[in-house]
């Protein structure tokens, strides 16, 4: 385990130095674009090496303590934000105002007790990767679309109006948050199907309305209710960012909080 | 206001919004207030399906647009398909000792008013069954063999557990984490009429492991009867794997009319109108079981909907790129 966790800190060092250097290039106008790259994949390199030498291990993947939740959060969530880095050159300096949210996060991981557990007969099951995959998609979709909108309400600011200059409109900042958006809302659908093939197998019901369930099914319908709201109403890219900031507290609170507070079965967390 | 005007209203796109809120303000306050959901929904969910209805009929975006028009005829039958799985569905709970067939009795459930009841067509068989349990009592595979007749007449075994429900006339019956220890007794009445065995159910074990009693009644009788299962061993070792298992080593007391006794297999209890006899310790198995016709037919909605919502989106942005009239 010793080697797992010296992975994971080296990882969270690569996303930290990320991170930093992201933040520097926007307050000094600069473009490390290549290194903070380079840095984020190496992160992410060391990471899965670490997720896969624990799976290998204890022969279960990063989905049974809030330590594995958290590490496959962080993975995931930058995962799909270093490919829309990768893909979305205009939109890099996002990266300053996403990664931040890693070192809170990432710091979370590393307080959290690695212990080893075992997977409750529940979990064996292929439908639960393929509902967590899913989830991690959703919630890395809403990620990207976070970065885009946090530059937009920054630019309410004159700080963020001089240092995010170089990126494209708030309007053409808008349309690509909400692609991903839309992303996120297909499989956000995908991961409540899936898991309601795993609850049905799992415990004889498709759907129960416990906490994790009721909440993902909030943030379904107000993930909903912002597509549906562009569409009819149009509203400026401010209002379209804070509903974006609003399904990503709720997709965060939902995967990383309702395990808190949950007694049934299906809590998130073991 | 006209008749087409006031169907276009029920359509409209601001309704929808509307019916958003409302529906995720009750969502959220049945949730806060703890209240059973079921009903309730249903009224969101029939603004759901009457905006959506009307929409779809008045809306030409739906006509120009393929996708968008699947994805919400599949939300429309999802909603269907889901106020009809209400309707017929059944959920509930049962238990059976270890060699007794299962005879269509229920411990607890709740019913759509328009269950069709097949139940009293299922039988099936509880055989010996095994929990795997890990070091500090973490519950692991259960595997549950069982016997059972199809609708032909014909005898099947298997093993059932934890992902693989026992499928019989549309019932779909899941092991569950209660199962306990069940002592088997038969009651001789003094005036000839025919022996009667049947089985205490202790409580759950290890959930209620230092309340392994229970006061039952003889069938046609008053005699109440207090047992107590006083094991004097260790089932489910805290330290090392173990399996569930009736105990070995253990005590059955029975305390009836104001007398104790301790029974040990083969012993019995002289009644005034007849003998109770202990035949010996059976463990039972606690199943839930649940009936909804509609579950692949919602399945196969859903799918429509993704697929139909993935291929709207995907024409959408593959139309026009994103950064297409950007004149930054």
């Amino acid at each position: 385990m010793e080697r797992e966790i010296q992975l994971l800190w080296l990882a969270v060092v690569l996303y930290v130095l990320a991170g930093s250097l992201a933040i520097f290039a926007v307050i000094l106008g600069k473009k490390p674009e290549r290194t903070i790259q380079g840095l984020l994949w190496s992160g992410l390199l060391v990471h899965g090496i670490a997720i896969v030498h624990r799976w290998v291990r204890l022969d279960h993947g990063p989905y049974v303590t809030m330590h594995e939740i958290l590490s496959s959060g962080v993975f995931g969530l930058l995962f799909i934000y270093a490919l829309a880095y990768w893909r979305y050159r205009p939109i890099r300096p996002t990266a300053a105002v996403v990664l931040p949210l890693m070192f809170i996060m990432a710091g979370w991981m590393v307080l959290t007790d690695p212990k080893d557990a075992y997977v409750p007969p529940t979990y064996d099951t292929t439908w639960l990767v393929i509902h967590i995959l899913f989830g991690k998609v959703f919630l890395g979709g809403v990620f990207v679309a976070l970065g885009m909108a946090g530059v937009v309400l920054l630019r309410r600011t004159r700080f963020g109006q001089a240092r995010f200059a170089g990126l494209p409109s708030d309007r053409r900042l808008d349309d690509l948050a909400y692609r991903f958006m839309m992303l996120a809302f297909v499989f956000e659908t995908l991961m409540l199907i899936a898991g309601a093939i795993w609850a049905q197998d799992a415990w004889g019901r498709y759907w129960a309305w416990d906490p994790l369930e009721t909440w993902s099914f909030i943030t379904w319908l107000v993930l909903g209710f912002a597509l549906h709201l562009r569409v009819t109403l149009r509203p400026s890219p401010v209002r379209g960012a804070w509903l974006i900031v609003t399904v990503f507290v709720l997709g965060f609170l939902t995967f990383y909080g309702v395990p808190f507070i949950s007694k049934v079965p299906h809590q998130g967390a073991v | 206001m006209r008749e087409g005007s006031w169907w276009a209203a029920l359509g409209s796109l601001k309704l929808t919004l509307a019916i958003f809120v409302l529906f995720t303000m009750m969502v959220a306050g049945v949730y806060l207030g703890n209240t059973a959901a079921g009903w309730i929904l249903a009224i969101p969910f029939g603004l759901f399906a009457v905006n959506l209805l009307a929409a779809v009929s008045t809306n030409p975006a739906f006509r120009r647009q393929g996708g968008l028009l699947v994805f919400h005829l599949a939300l429309l039958a999802l909603v269907v398909l889901l106020a009809v799985s209400r309707l017929t569905y059944l959920r509930g709970q049962l238990e059976i000792t270890e060699g007794e067939w299962f005879d269509g009795t229920l411990t607890g459930y709740e019913v759509g008013p328009l269950h069709p009841w097949h139940l009293d067509a299922v039988r099936f068989r509880q055989l010996p069954f095994t929990i795997e349990y890990h070091p500090g009592r973490e519950r692991g595979r259960t595997l549950s063999r069982v016997a059972w007749i199809d609708g032909e007449g014909r005898r099947h075994e298997g093993v059932i557990g934890d992902h693989h429900p026992l499928v019989i006339a549309g019932y779909r019956f899941y092991t569950t984490h209660n199962k306990g220890f069940a002592p088997l007794f038969r009651w001789q009445p003094a005036d000839g009429a025919p022996a009667q065995m049947g089985s205490v159910h202790l409580p759950s074990y290890p959930a209620h492991e230092y309340r392994q009693a229970l006061e039952w009644t003889i069938p046609g009788t008053h005699h109440r009867v207090w047992t107590l299962l006083e094991m004097d061993e260790v089932v489910l070792d805290e330290r090392r794997p173990s399996r569930f298992r009736p105990p070995r080593d253990y005590r059955l007391v029975v305390r009836v009319n104001g007398q104790r006794h301790e029974l040990r297999p083969g012993e019995t209890v002289a009644l005034p109108d007849g003998r109770l006899a202990f035949v010996g310790l059976r463990s039972w198995m606690g199943y839930s079981v649940f009936y909804d016709w509609t579950i692949p037919w919602l399945l196969a909605a859903c799918a429509v909907a993704v697929l139909a919502m993935g291929w709207h989106f995907w024409r959408k942005c593959a139309a026009r790129p994103w950064r297409a009239d950007d004149n930054d």
